[in-house]
C-alpha cells in the first residue's frame, strides 16, 4: 500500500464544488477517511452535473434537482461552503507555510490537504459594441445559471448564431433547434464540422444529421467578433462576412480557473494557466492536488490524453483520492467522451488525436450509424461510433487496465480475473 | 403472468438483449456463467440501453458512463446514476425465456416518459 498524504483524521479541503471536486470527496470517504472534508463552491447551488447543460436541461426536459451530484438518499458526510470564492491558496514546495486557503469573505481555513478542482470558465468573443448603451455579451454555456439564462429566452422564430465546431456548439445548435428557432447558423469554422479532429466521414455524418434538421453553416472563416446594435447582433467572420442573428451562443473553448493561483507557489502552463501535476494529480506543494478541467497532468503534455471530458474529471478524483488516502493507484482507462445531438449519440474513446490513419469500419455518414477506426502506423488506437453503443463498450472494456479493488463492487460479487469475453467470442445480437 | 420474451439461441452470452414489445422495454441478459436474467432496459440515469452495456460479474455497466447495475438485485453501484432498475422473474421452459414483469413502478431517468 502507498503511504497517504492525507492522514485519516486529517482535514481535506476540496476547492472547486463540481464534478471533480464532488467524486475526490466521495473517493476518499469510499477509501475510509474519517476526518472532516470542507467542499468550497462559488456557486450557490448545490454542486451538480454539466453535460445536460446544452442538451437536456436546455430543452426543459430536465430540471436541477436532476442534475444535482449528491445523493439526497445517501448524502455524502462533508461541509458545503457555498456562494463564496476561494482567491488564494497558502502552502510552499518547502512545507515551511501554513497550508490552506482564503475566502473571499476574509477567512482562512487551514487544512492538512487541499485538492483543486476549480474546472474551467467559458471564453466567448471580444465584443465590438456599435451603438452606445447596448450591452451584447453573447450566451456562453459552462454553469448552470447560463444555461437558465438560454434557457429562459424565447427562441421561437428567432434567428440563432452558435459560434464554435466543438461538441458543444453543435449540441447547442441541436437544442435551439428544437426549440423552435426560426433558423440556425453555425460558424463553425470548417466546412465539415469535426472533420479536423475525427477525420473526413464523422464530419459529414454531423453536417448532413444537422442540415436534415435545417442548420446551416456558415463559410468556414474563423469568427473574430460581435458587433451589437439596436437590431440585433453580427458575427464577424474573418473572411469579411457577418452573420446577422437576434441570438448569439459562443462556444469557442474553455480555460482553466486559476486566476486565483496566480500568485501562489503552484506551478501554472504557460499555455492555457492548468495546474502542473504529476499523473497522481500532485503539484509542487506537498498535499495540494489538482484534477478535472483546471489540471494538466504529466500524461496530457505528452499527448497521451485529452483534457476536458468528463470521464477524465471522474477518473482523476478516484486517482487523487487513492493518493490522499493511501489506497492502491487506480489505473486510468483509455480517453472517454460522448455527445447527443438530434438522434445522433457520438461516442469516441481512445487517443484519437494521436491517429493519422481514419478507417470507415461499418455504416455510412448519412445513415446515422457510422463506425470509424483511428490508427497510427497500423497501430488501432482509438474508435467512434454514432449510435454504436455496443461496439464502443465492447473496445473500451477489452482495452481498459482492469480497476484496481478500489472499484469493485466486492462485496455484492467478488471480482474474478480475466473472464470476459473476447471479440472472438462474442458475436453481434438483435439490439 | 410471464410471456415469452425469447428464445435462449436468440441471445449471446455476455451480452443483452433489448425486448421493446414491453413498455418500458427490458433487457435479458445470458451471463459467460450461463444464467439468464432480466432488468429494465433504460439507464436510470439517461436514456441509454443497458442491453448493450458490458456484462461482467453478474453486473452490467451503462454504455454511456460509469454506472453499474446487478443483474440479481438491479442495485446500481456508483454515479451518475443513483436508483436500481427493476429486476423481472425469468423461467426457463426448455428453449423458452419467461419473464414475468415487476410489479414495482420502473425508476425511469427524468425527461423520459412511458
Ligand atoms: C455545457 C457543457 C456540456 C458538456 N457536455 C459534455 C459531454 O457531453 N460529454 C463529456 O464528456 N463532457 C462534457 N462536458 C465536460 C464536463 O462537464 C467537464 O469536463 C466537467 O464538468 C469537469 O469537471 P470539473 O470538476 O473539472 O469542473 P466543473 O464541473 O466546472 O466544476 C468546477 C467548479 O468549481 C467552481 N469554482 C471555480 N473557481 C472557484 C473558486 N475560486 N472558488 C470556489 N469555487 C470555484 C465552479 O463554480 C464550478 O462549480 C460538458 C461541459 C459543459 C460545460
Ligand atoms: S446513462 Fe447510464 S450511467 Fe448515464
Amino acid at each position: 500500500m502507498p503511504t497517504a498524504a492525507l492522514p485519516a483524521e486529517g482535514h481535506l479541503l476540496i476547492v472547486g464544488a463540481g464534478l471533480a471536486g464532488y467524486h475526490t470527496a466521495r473517493g476518499v470517504r469510499a477509501n475510509g477517511h474519517t476526518g472532516p472534508i470542507t467542499i468550497f463552491g462559488e456557486e450557490t447551488r448545490p454542486a451538480y452535473d454539466r453535460p445536460a447543460l446544452s442538451k437536456a436541461y436546455l430543452t426543459g426536459a430536465v430540471a436541477e434537482e436532476d442534475l444535482l451530484l449528491d445523493d439526497p438518499e445517501d448524502p455524502l458526510d462533508v461541509t458545503w461552503v457555498s456562494g463564496v470564492g476561494v482567491v488564494s491558496l497558502s502552502g510552499n514546495p518547502e512545507g515551511t507555510e501554513t497550508l490552506g486557503v482564503h475566502t473571499a469573505d476574509g477567512r482562512f481555513h487551514p487544512g492538512d490537504a487541499v485538492v483543486i478542482t476549480t474546472g474551467a470558465s467559458a471564453l466567448s468573443l471580444p465584443v465590438a459594441s456599435s451603438e452606445q448603451g447596448i450591452s451584447a455579451r453573447p450566451y456562453v454555456l459552462r454553469n448552470m445559471e447560463d444555461a437558465l439564462a438560454l434557457r429562459e429566452t424565447s427562441l421561437q422564430g428567432l434567428a440563432v448564431a452558435v459560434v464554435g465546431g466543438g461538441f458543444l456548439a453543435l449540441e447547442a445548435a441541436a437544442t435551439c433547434t428544437e426549440r423552435g428557432a426560426g433558423s440556425v447558423t453555425v460558424a463553425a469554422g470548417e466546412q465539415l464540422p469535426g472533420a479536423r479532429r475525427l477525420g473526413t466521414a464523422v464530419g459529414e455524418a454531423i453536417l448532413s444529421a444537422h442540415q436534415a434538421h435545417g442548420v446551416q453553416f456558415a463559410p468556414p472563416a474563423r469568427a473574430q467578433a460581435v458587433r451589437s446594435c439596436t437590431r440585433g447582433h453580427e458575427v464577424i467572420l474573418a473572411a469579411g462576412e457577418t452573420i446577422t442573428a437576434d441570438v448569439v451562443i459562443c462556444a469557442i473553448g474553455a480555460k482553466p480557473r486559476t486566476e486565483w493561483l496566480l500568485d501562489s507557489a503552484v506551478q501554472l502552463t504557460s499555455g492555457h494557466g492548468a495546474v502542473m501535476c504529476d499523473d497522481t494529480g500532485a503539484t509542487c506543494i506537498p498535499g495540494v492536488y489538482a484534477a478535472g478541467d483546471c489540471a494538466q497532468w504529466a500524461s496530457h503534455s505528452s499527448g497521451l490524453r485529452p483534457v476536458g471530458h468528463w470521464q477524465e474529471a471522474v477518473e482523476e478524483a478516484a486517482v487523487v483520492a487513492a493518493a490522499l488516502t493511501g489506497a492502491d493507484p487506480v489505473p486510468l482507462q483509455e480517453p472517454y467522451f460522448w455527445s447527443d445531438q438530434f438522434d445522433l449519440r457520438i461516442q469516441g474513446a481512445g487517443r484519437i488525436h494521436l491517429a493519422d490513419e481514419v478507417t470507415v469500419v461499418d455504416g455510412t455518414p448519412q445513415e446515422g450509424n457510422l463506425l470509424v477506426h483511428y490508427a497510427r502506423g497500423g497501430q488501432n488506437l482509438g474508435i467512434l461510433g454514432i449510435n454504436r453503443l455496443r461496439d464502443v463498450t465492447r473496445w473500451r472494456k477489452q482495452r481498459r487496465i482492469r480497476p484496481a479493488q478500489l472499484h469493485s463492487p466486492a462485496a455484492e460479487h467478488p471480482m474474478t480475473v480475466g473472464s470476459h469475453p473476447t471479440a472472438a467470442e462474442t458475436a453481434p445480437t438483435a439490439a | 403472468m410471464s410471456f415469452k420474451a425469447c428464445s435462449l439461441q436468440d441471445l449471446t452470452p455476455g451480452e443483452g438483449l433489448r425486448i421493446d414489445s414491453v413498455s418500458p422495454p427490458i433487457a435479458i441478459f445470458l451471463t459467460e456463467e450461463g444464467t439468464v436474467h432480466a432488468i429494465d432496459d433504460t439507464c436510470t440515469h439517461q436514456d441509454a440501453s443497458l442491453a448493450a452495456g458490458w456484462v461482467e460479474d453478474c453486473r452490467v455497466e451503462c454504455p454511456l458512463h460509469e454506472s453499474t447495475f446487478s443483474l440479481r438485485t438491479g442495485a446500481v453501484d456508483q454515479p451518475p446514476a443513483k436508483k436500481g432498475v427493476r429486476v423481472h422473474t425469468v423461467e426457463l421452459d426448455g428453449d423458452d425465456v419467461l419473464v414475468e414483469l415487476s410489479q414495482d413502478a420502473p425508476n425511469l431517468p427524468p425527461g423520459v416518459k412511458i
